[in-house]
């Protein structure tokens, strides 16, 4: 039996000896950078000029919310930097203000971006905020775990647009680049 | 360290052969009782033979259509990413699949019954068989993201695995109906060990432009994966005892399944001859251990949303939370133990042979120059054989097939060998060369396919290696 499992590894031993193999570096691997961008749309807010109306004497609308989609484990120890877009379209008779504060688990307030739209007829407004190297610190997003929005209306509350279901809009996505490996 | 280590071996093991299980060499290659495995219905000479055991029969197979070693970790001083965006993300497609087989004899013998005409053989085995599509729509996500990919859809449908360990016990009968036809048939009883499978996946994965918000993302899922013996052999880690868990599982303690081969040899006349087999025409029955994982349901979403005015009625709402709930019931993952049957990969293989160097009945009159001493007359040896296989077996996403050529030469009585040359739709390449020697009783064989590969190994998408140790007898029955 010896001698068969000597022969055996004596034949394996002579195909690799007889085989080639170029120069192979398997270090390489280390060098593998996977950095994906993924884009999702974070917030939507609505509201429309007939209950800014209704809303008589107050003029604020404010709401804390949690958010934990920054404060994901998997998505705030790797992501590298990102892009927040707001598009802000307002076809109310009202000028408005909104803004947007970012608030980490203590409730201290991280950054705030802050939006003054005109009224009718048709006032867009579109920022990009960018975070990481080449824009603001990437440190507010991974810390991020709650929203307050505000939206102030710097007009009356009687005027009606002469636009067809006058309403402001708060659009936003986050564009995001991860590192996973 | 450890990560680089696992992607070698992950690749190399693999990553080395598509085609696994095609063992081209071995078929109808008659000096070899191992043969039998590949086709019942093969012709023997033999009166017994006992393969030694866990040395009687090797055999490991492993590949990929799509890549190779060489293509990602050649030192050729090209960037690593690039080869990886331009090989793996991009070069391979949904279809190329990473696989690997092993087999290993446990146990193998055979005996030829007091009708000489009827040869027994049995045996059991333990055999992996592992197969990958490689999910490049997942790829693409991992590596890119799904930023600036509007309206493109990643098909869920790209995972496509499924692999198990077991082991298989099987007895087999052959028997020689007439001078010109062989038939056979063997018996197999499985016993897996582990099981894992996710085949039979659907969805999608979309960004598109939303309705309200800016963009909506859309998943629509189908999908599953079945398990048994894997979270058995977790708790056995745990409890540090896996060799016995395995063992155990292997000899009935695990998932029984039935099987059954087919196969017959027809002479047309004595040097034109027909082969064909059909293999592991069987299943497995999982219902010990069993863990499933589910994904099933459709959501889309475009983040958080608040209007006015309905949003007053509960300042407190937790939208994030609520937007996590409702996908989650949208799109449930759910874990069940329910149980399930797979089948087996099926094998088919054909062949048609030419004998050639005249023979007679008498061996001495022949003048070729291989002898069957001590064997009986009426199965002739030639010197020369040439023909063609056919190789198909069921793969998760179909059919995958092979033909192949195929020289066969005797040497005396104590060689053959037997040359093969093999097309499918990985390589025009493959030469493989298979060598059975005889020295008294003992039989060892060696067989290597896709030699030209061997220029640099690791470029070669393939390599195979089959070997093993018998002690035949073929004293007058």
């Amino acid at each position: 039996m010896k001698k068969i499992r000597t022969y055996f590894w004596f034949v394996c031993s002579l195909l690799l000896m007889l085989s080639c193999m170029e120069e192979q570096d398997f270090d390489q691997y280390d060098d593998l950078s996977i950095t994906p961008t993924f884009e999702a749309s974070i917030l939507f807010l609505e509201v429309p000029e007939r209950t800014i109306n209704l809303i008589s004497g107050l003029n604020t609308y404010s709401q804390s919310f949690n958010f934990d989609a920054f404060a994901e484990d998997i998505f705030s120890e790797r992501v590298l930097e990102g892009v927040l877009t707001y598009q802000i379209e307002n076809t109310t008779s009202k000028p408005l203000e909104i803004i947007i504060e970012f608030l980490d688990e203590a409730g201290v307030v991280l950054d705030t971006e802050m939006f003054q739209i005109d009224p009718e007829p048709i006032a867009i407004l579109h920022r990009e905020i960018a975070y990481g190297p080449t824009g603001k610190s990437i440190d507010i997003i991974r810390n991020t775990s709650g929203i307050t929005l505000t939206a102030i209306n710097l007009g009356d509350n009687t005027s009606t647009s002469s636009q067809p279901n006058a309403l402001i809009s708060l659009k936003s996505t986050g564009k995001f680049t991860v590192r996973l490996k | 360290m450890m990560v680089r280590q696992l992607l070698f071996v992950i690749i190399l093991w693999l990553g080395l052969l598509a085609r696994a299980q095609n063992k081209q060499l071995m078929y109808d290659f008659t000096e070899i009782p191992q043969a039998l495995l590949l086709n019942p219905g093969m012709e023997t000479d033999f009166k017994w033979y006992s393969g030694i055991p866990t040395l009687s029969g090797l055999s490991i197979q492993a590949g990929s259509n799509g890549l190779s070693v060489n293509d990602l970790f050649a030192n050729d001083g090209l960037d690593f990413n690039d080869k990886v965006r331009d090989k793996v993300i991009q070069g391979m497609s949904y279809r190329d699949e990473f696989s690997s087989t092993l087999q290993l004899e446990i146990l193998n013998g055979g005996y030829r019954s007091k009708d000489p005409s009827v040869f027994y053989s049995f045996g059991v085995y333990a055999e992996s068989d592992v197969i990958m599509y490689w999910p490049k729509d997942y790829g693409i996500l991992a590596f890119e993201g799904n930023a600036d990919k509007l309206n493109e859809r990643f098909d869920l449908g790209h995972l496509n695995a499924r692999g198990e360990v077991l082991s298989v016990f099987h007895f087999g009968m052959n028997k020689r109906m007439d001078n010109n036809l062989i038939l056979g048939a063997r018996g197999k009883i499985y016993s897996s060990i582990l099981d894992f499978n996710s085949t039979n996946n659907t969805g999608y994965f979309e960004t598109t432009d939303g309705q309200n918000n800016i963009l909506s993302n859309t998943l629509r899922a189908d999908m599953q994966l079945r398990t048994s013996g894997i979270n058995a052999i977790e708790t056995a880690e745990d409890d540090g005892n896996v060799p016995a868990t395995i063992v155990k599982r292997g000899f009935f303690g695990g998932n029984l399944g039935l099987g059954l081969d087919l196969g017959f040899t027809y002479h047309f006349n004595r040097q034109m001859v027909l082969t064909g087999s059909l293999l592991d025409l069987g299943f497995i029955y999982h219902a010990n251990a069993v863990e499933n994982f589910t994904l099933d349901g459709s959501a889309t979403t475009e983040g958080i949303e608040i209007i006015l005015p309905d949003a007053l009625l509960n300042p407190t709402q937790d939208f994030w939370e609520d937007l996590v709930d409702e996908i989650e019931a949208l799109v449930p993952f759910e874990e069940t133990t329910k149980s399930y049957m797979t089948f087996r990969p099926t094998r088919l293989y054909a062949s048609l042979r030419y004998n050639f160097g005249e023979s007679t009945e008498n061996p001495k009159a022949c003048d070729c120059d291989y002898s069957p001493s001590g064997r009986t007359n009426n199965i002739l040896k030639y010197r020369n054989s040439v023909g063609g296989q056919l190789y198909v077996i069921k793969r998760p996403r179909g059919p995958q097939g092979a033909i192949t050529a195929f020289y066969q030469r005797r040497f005396g009585n104590f060689m053959a060998t037997k040359a093969t040359y093999t097309v499918d739709k990985f390589t025009f390449t493959n030469v493989g060369l298979g060598i059975s020697l005889q020295a008294g009783p003992i039989n060892l064989y060696l067989m290597a396919d896709n030699l030209l590969a061997y220029r640099n190994i690791a470029a070669s998408n393939y390599a195979s290696f089959q070997f093993g140790l018998n002690i035949i007898s073929w004293e007058k029955k």
